[in-house]
C-alpha cells in the first residue's frame, strides 16, 4: 500500500512545543496533512509514554491507532484516514570525543511499548528523562546506538537532521566528518539519515559515502500544523517490520517529500544578528568572520556538503528513491493572496480547500490544477504550478533564519492578473 | 634498571618515589590535594609485588567504594591477575571479611533503608524520627564502646550522658538486629573488634597482612582506629596516607588526632610529604594555601605547582539564590556552546568557546549543606542539563524517579515474562546510591563539600559562600572553625582550571529568607588572585521577562 509517513515530531512535553501536540491533535493534523503513519515523538518521556499507553491501542504489527473515544477532532470527510502511530523519540547526545564537544541528535523508532520502556530504563540511569521530551544526555552517540539495539533489537536509530550546524552528525559546529568517526564499528547499524529541511537528496548524493544510506525526511514538528512539512512515501504493508525493512533495503521506499533546501534555516552561512547571509565562497573570502561584527559566522548546510562532497553538483545517484520539492500550502496561499502566512485570510481559504479537494498533500501533489483554481484563485493555481515545476525564487535561509519564498514578483503578479482578466 | 622498575617509577617525582619504596617499617605520607596520592599508593602496591611480596599479604583500605574501585582498576592495569589477590576495599569490606572468616551462620546485612524500617516501630512510626535516631546510634557505634553506651556523651546530642529512653531505644534496636541475625553497617566494624579480642585470631590477621596501606588516615574514626591497631603492631609495615588539612569527618567521629599522633603510635615512622600539586593552577593553589594557613591544628606544608598561574578566582556577588544557579547554568551553557537552539540564540553575544572540548562532567557545583541542594536541583532539572546529586537524591526527585522506574518495569513485564533483575549479594549492599547511575552517564555533578573529597573537576562552582554557611553557624553557633575552613579548602582544591565562589545577598534556606553577608573566608585571599563581579538586583522589567519566558 502506498502511504506517506512522518517519523519525527515532538509532544507537548518538549521545549517550545505547542499544546496541540497531544495524541488527539497529532491524529487530527496528520489527516489534514495527508500523513498515514506518524511518529509519536518523545517516547523517552515517562509521562508522554503513559499518555500514549492510555490513548493508543495496538493496530496490529507494531503500529498503533488512537482509541475511538479520543477521536474527537473535527476532520473533513475529504481528509479522513485511518492514522497509524509509530513509537519514536529524539535524543540529544552532548559529549566530548577526539578533543571536541559533540552534539548529536538521533531519532529512535521502537517496535513496541516494552522495547521503548527497556530503552527508557537504561537511559534513565544516564540522565533525566523527565525534564524535556527531547532529553539531553551526556552520552556518546555510539553508546546510545549500542543501548538501543541491546535493549530492543528491532529498534532503529537514525541520525536526525544530519547537516544542521549545531546538533547533528555532520554539523559544522559539533559534528563529525564521517559516520565512522561517530559510530565506529557500529556504523553498519546505521541504515538511514534524516536530511533535514536545509538539504535535499540532490545535495546528499554528492557524497559517495552516503550511497548505502536511505535518505529519510521528516517534519520535526513542534506544532500540529507543521506535521508533514517533510515526509516519506512508502509502498509496503502497514506494519512496523515492513516499514523498517523498507528503510533498510529501500524496497518499497519510493522517496521523500522535501522543502526546497533554500527555505531551510541553515542552507547558507551567515550571522543572523547582523542580517548577514553568505554563500560558502563568500564565507571563505571573509575568513569565516562576519563582515559586519567580525564574529565567527555560522557555517550552513550547503557549505558543509561542499566541504565533504566528492562529486559535483547535479550528480544523480542511479536507482536511488526520488524526491519531490514542495512549499507548504499556507505559504502558497499567502503568496497568492499577498498576505502573511499566519493570517485569518490564509486560514479562511486553507480549510475550505481541504474540504473540497482533500488533504494538503493531495492538493500539493495530485489535485488537477483546474480543481485547485475552482476552489481558490487563479493566482494560487499558478503558484501551485510553479511549485510543481520548481519555478520559484527563494532567498536562502541562514543562521536560524528561514529562507524567504517569492513565487511572484510584484510586476509579475500584476501581469498575471491582467492576463487572466483578458482570458 | 629492570625495565619493570622503570615502569613502576615512570612519571614519579622524588617524594613519590620515596613513598613507593619506603617499605620497611611504618611510614606516614602527608599528601596534599592533587599530589598524586592514588598514583603513589598504586605504584607502592606494584613495587611490593615486584619485590616478591605475596599479593595476599597486602591490605589497602580506602575511605569510599569509589576510591577502592579506582585503585583496583589502576592496580589491575599494572599487575594483571595477581592484583585480584590484593585486598583493596573499605573498612566495612574488611570488617565483613573478618566476620565471614569467623562465623559459619548465615547472617544478613541491614542497609540504611532496612535500618529505618527496623527503627520506625520503635519510635512510633515516624520515618523522620527513625532517621534521626539511626544517626545517633551510628555515632555511638563509631565513637566506640558499644557495650557501654552510657559512657558516651554524644547520645542525644547532650553532654549530660544518655537519658534512659535513649538507652532503651538503643537496646531495643540491637535486640531487633539480633533477632534477625543482622548487622548494620557500623556493626561491620564493631563485630570484628569483638572477634579480634581473641589474640590468636588478631595475630592471624597480623600474620596474613604484612603490608598495610591506609588511605585518608586523617578521617578514620575511633572504631576504625582500634580495628587497625588490632591488626598491626608497632613495627608493622603500615603506610598511613592522608592530609590533616582535609580532615572533615569529625561529625562522624573522625579524629584528626589519629593522624597527628601517628608518629607517637609508631615511633620509628618515616615521614614523607608530597607537596607538588599536579591538579590546580597557581592561582587556585595560592589562594587555598592562603586560606588554610590560618588553621592551627595542622602540619605545615607548602604546596607548589608547576602549572601556569591561570585565571583569577571569580568571586560572584549575586542578588539571590536563584541568580546564583542561573549564573552557573549560563556559564556551563557558554562553555558547552549551548545545549539547545533556544540557548544558542541567548548566547550569541557572550564569550566564544568555539573549538573548546567540554563535557558535562567537567563541571561541579559544590556546597556546604544538603539543604542547598534542592534549589540547585530544581534549576538544573528545569534547564535540561544532565546532572546528578552525588551521594543522595532529594526526596521528591528520587520518588519521581522510583515511580518512573516502577512504571517502566510494569510495561516491560506486560510485554514478556521473567524478572531480569539480578539478585544482590552481601557485598552489593555496601554500594552507595551513586552506584545507581550508569558509569557511562556524563553529567554535571552536584555535591556537598564532604562528598567532594578525592574528586577533581576542570571547573568548580562553590555556592553559598555566605556568612552563616561558611563557616556553617546557621544551625549551631559553636562549630569547629578549623574544620569549617578545611571543608572550604577541600571544596576549593577540587578545581583544576576555573574556580567560582558565589555569594547570594538573599537566600531562602531552612524555611526562611536570609540576607547574609559574604563569607569571612573570602578575606583570606590576596586581592591579586581574585576577580570580583557584582550582579545587580533584578529590575522589574527583568522579572516580567523571566515570567514570560516561563510561559514558553
Amino acid at each position: 500500500m502506498r502511504f506517506i509517513a512522518d517519523f519525527h515530531v515532538h509532544s507537548h512535553y518538549s521545549r517550545a512545543t505547542s499544546k496541540d501536540m497531544c495524541p488527539e491533535g497529532i491524529w487530527k493534523w496528520a489527516q489534514l496533512k495527508g500523513v498515514r503513519v506518524i511518529g509519536t515523538g518523545d517516547f523517552t518521556h515517562p509521562k508522554w509514554l503513559k499518555e500514549l499507553d492510555e490513548k493508543l491501542e495496538p493496530g496490529g504489527d507494531g503500529l498503533f491507532t488512537l482509541r475511538k473515544e479520543y477521536q474527537t477532532g473535527d476532520v473533513p470527510v475529504s481528509c479522513r484516514t485511518d492514522v497509524r502511530f509509530i513509537l519514536s523519540a529524539e535524543i540529544s547526545c552532548i559529549y566530548s570525543k577526539n578533543g571536541k564537544t559533540r552534539k548529536i541528535h538521533s531519532i529512535i523508532l521502537a517496535p513496541d511499548f516494552a522495547g521503548a520502556a527497556r530503552i527508557n530504563l537504561a537511559l534513565s540511569k544516564i540522565g533525566n528523562l523527565l525534564s524535556d521530551g527531547r532529553p539531553i544526555l551526556g552520552l556518546d552517540a555510539k553508546e546510545l546506538l549500542k543501548i538501543t539495539l541491546d535493549k530492543s533489537p528491532e529498534a532503529m536509530l537514525i541520525p536526525a537532521h544530519a547537516w544542521t550546524p549545531h546538533f547533528s552528525v555532520f554539523g559544522a559546529a559539533s559534528g563529525f566528518d564521517a559516520m565512522e568517526e561517530c559510530f565506529e564499528e557500529l556504523t553498519p547499524h546505521i541504515h538511514a539519515i534524516e536530511t533535514g529541511l536545509s538539504s535535499d537528496p540532490l545535495m546528499n548524493w554528492r557524497l559517495s559515502a552516503l550511497d548505502r544510506l536511505t535518505l529519510v525526511s521528516n517534519s520535526d514538528a513542534h506544532s500540529a500544523a507543521k506535521i508533514g512539512r517533510e515526509a516519506n512515501i512508502l509502498d509496503t504493508d502497514l506494519s512496523y517490520p515492513s516499514i523498517i525493512e523498507s528503510i533498510k533495503t529501500r524496497k518499497g521506499f519510493l522517496g521523500t517529500i522535501e522543502f526546497f533546501p533554500e527555505e531551510g534555516k541553515y542552507h547558507y552561512d551567515g550571522h543572523r544578528d547582523c542580517g548577514v547571509s553568505l554563500t560558502p565562497k563568500e564565507t571563505i573570502h571573509h575568513g569565516h568572520l562576519c563582515p559586519v561584527c567580525n564574529r565567527k559566522v555560522t557555517i550552513g548546510v550547503m557549505h558543509r556538503v561542499e566541504k565533504l562532497a566528492d562529486r559535483d553538483h547535479g550528480f544523480r545517484l542511479e536507482g536511488a528513491p526520488s524526491f519531490t520539492s514542495i512549499i507548504p500550502l499556507p505559504e502558497i496561499i499567502a503568496e497568492g493572496l499577498k498576505c502573511g502566512v499566519n493570517t485569518k485570510k490564509v486560514e479562511s481559504l486553507y480549510f475550505p480547500l481541504l474540504e473540497k479537494l482533500g488533504s494538503e498533500f493531495t492538493i500539493l501533489l495530485e489535485s488537477p490544477l483546474d480543481d485547485i483554481e475552482r476552489a481558490s484563485t487563479p493566482l494560487i493555481r499558478e503558484a501551485v504550478t510553479r511549485m510543481r515545476t520548481g519555478n520559484v525564487h527563494i532567498a536562502p535561509g541562514y543562521d536560524g533564519e528561514f529562507g524567504k519564498i517569492r513565487i511572484f514578483g510584484d510586476v509579475e503578479r500584476k501581469e498575471i492578473k491582467g492576463q487572466l482578466k483578458l482570458l | 634498571m629492570d625495565p619493570r622498575e622503570t615502569q613502576i617509577f615512570d612519571g614519579l617525582n622524588e617524594a613519590q618515589k620515596a613513598a613507593v619504596t619506603t617499605t620497611a617499617g611504618p611510614v606516614l605520607v602527608i599528601a596534599g590535594p592533587g599530589t598524586g596520592k592514588t598514583l603513589t599508593m598504586v605504584r607502592r602496591i606494584v613495587y611490593l609485588v615486584h619485590q616478591g611480596v605475596q599479593p595476599e599479604s597486602i591490605l589497602a583500605v580506602t575511605f569510599t567504594n569509589r576510591a577502592a574501585r579506582e585503585m583496583k582498576e589502576r592496580t589491575a592495569a599494572l599487575l594483571g591477575q595477581s592484583a585480584g589477590a590484593v585486598f583493596i576495599g573499605t573498612f566495612h569490606l574488611l570488617g565483613l571479611l573478618i566476620i565471614q572468616d569467623n562465623r559459619s551462620d548465615d547472617f544478613s546485612i541491614c542497609d540504611r533503608d532496612e535500618q529505618i524500617e527496623l527503627l520506625k516501630p520503635l519510635v512510633g512510626g515516624s520515618a523522620r524520627k527513625a532517621r534521626q535516631v539511626a544517626g545517633h546510634i551510628s555515632r555511638i557505634k563509631n565513637y566506640l564502646e558499644p557495650d557501654n553506651p552510657s559512657s558516651l556523651t554524644v547520645f542525644g546530642g547532650g553532654r549530660d550522658g544518655v537519658d534512659a529512653d535513649q538507652r532503651e531505644l538503643y537496646n531495643a534496636y540491637q535486640a531487633a538486629l539480633r533477632e534477625r541475625n543482622a548487622f548494620d553497617f557500623d556493626d561491620l566494624i564493631l563485630k570484628p573488634l569483638e572477634i579480634l579480642v581473641d589474640s590468636r585470631i588478631a595475630q592471624s590477621y597480623r600474620d596474613r597482612y604484612r603490608f598495610l596501606i591506609i588511605d585518608e588516615y586523617q578521617d578514620i574514626n575511633p572504631a576504625q582506629y582500634r580495628l587497625l591497631r588490632l591488626i598491626t603492631n608497632a613495627r608493622n609495615n603500615i603506610c598511613a596516607v592522608g592530609d590533616p588539612d582535609q580532615a572533615i569527618y569529625a561529625f562522624r567521629g573522625a579524629d584528626i588526632g589519629n593522624f597527628l599522633n601517628f608518629e607517637k603510635d609508631f615511633p620509628d615512622a618515616a615521614r614523607i610529604t608530597l607537596s607538588e600539586n599536579f591538579r590546580s593552577t597557581g592561582t587556585i593553589l595560592q589562594a587555598s594555601n592562603a586560606l588554610i594557613r590560618n588553621n592551627v591544628k595542622r602540619i605545615d606544608k607548602m604546596l607548589f605547582t608547576l602549572r601556569e598561574q591561570g585565571a583569577q578566582i571569580a568571586v560572584i556577588d549575586a542578588p539571590d539564590d536563584r541568580a546564583e544557579v542561573e549564573f552557573i547554568i549560563r556559564e556551563i551553557e557558554m562553555r558547552m556552546g549551548g545545549t539547545s537552539h533556544l540557548q544558542m540564540r541567548k548566547n550569541t553575544a557572550e564569550r566564544d568557546y568555539a573549538g573548546a572540548s567540554f563535557r558535562f562532567s567537567d563541571f561541579a557545583v559544590i556546597y556546604r549543606t544538603n539543604a542547598q541542594a534542592k534549589a540547585l536541583e530544581d534549576a538544573f532539572s528545569a534547564s535540561g542539563i544532565p546532572y546528578q546529586v552525588l551521594g543522595c537524591r532529594s526526596g521528591t526527585k528520587s520518588r519521581e524517579i522510583e515511580e518512573t522506574i516502577a512504571y517502566l518495569h510494569s510495561l516491560i513485564h506486560a510485554g514478556e515474562a521473567g524478572d531480569p533483575r539480578e539478585t544482590s549479594g552481601r557485598e552489593a549492599k555496601l554500594l552507595s546510591p551513586a552506584d545507581f547511575f550508569d558509569p557511562r552517564a556524563d553529567t554535571v555533578m552536584l555535591m556537598t563539600m564532604h562528598m567532594a573529597k578525592g574528586l577533581e573537576f576542570p571547573v568548580v562552582f562553590i555556592t553559598g559562600v555566605d556568612e552563616g554557611l561558611l563557616p556553617c553557624t546557621i544551625i549551631k553557633e559553636d562549630v569547629d572553625r578549623e574544620e569549617e575552613r578545611r571543608l572550604f579548602y577541600v571544596g576549593m582544591t577540587r578545581a583544576k582550571n576555573d574556580l567560582f565562589l558565589i555569594h547570594a545577598r538573599s537566600r531562602f534556606l531552612y524555611g526562611q529568607r536570609l540576607a547574609p553577608m559574604p563569607s569571612p573566608y573570602l578575606g583570606a585571599f590576596p586581592e591579586s588572585l581574585v576577580d570580583k563581579t557584582v550582579i545587580p538586583d533584578r529590575t522589574r522589567k527583568q522579572e516580567e521577562k523571566d515570567r514570560q519566558m516561563g510561559l514558553f
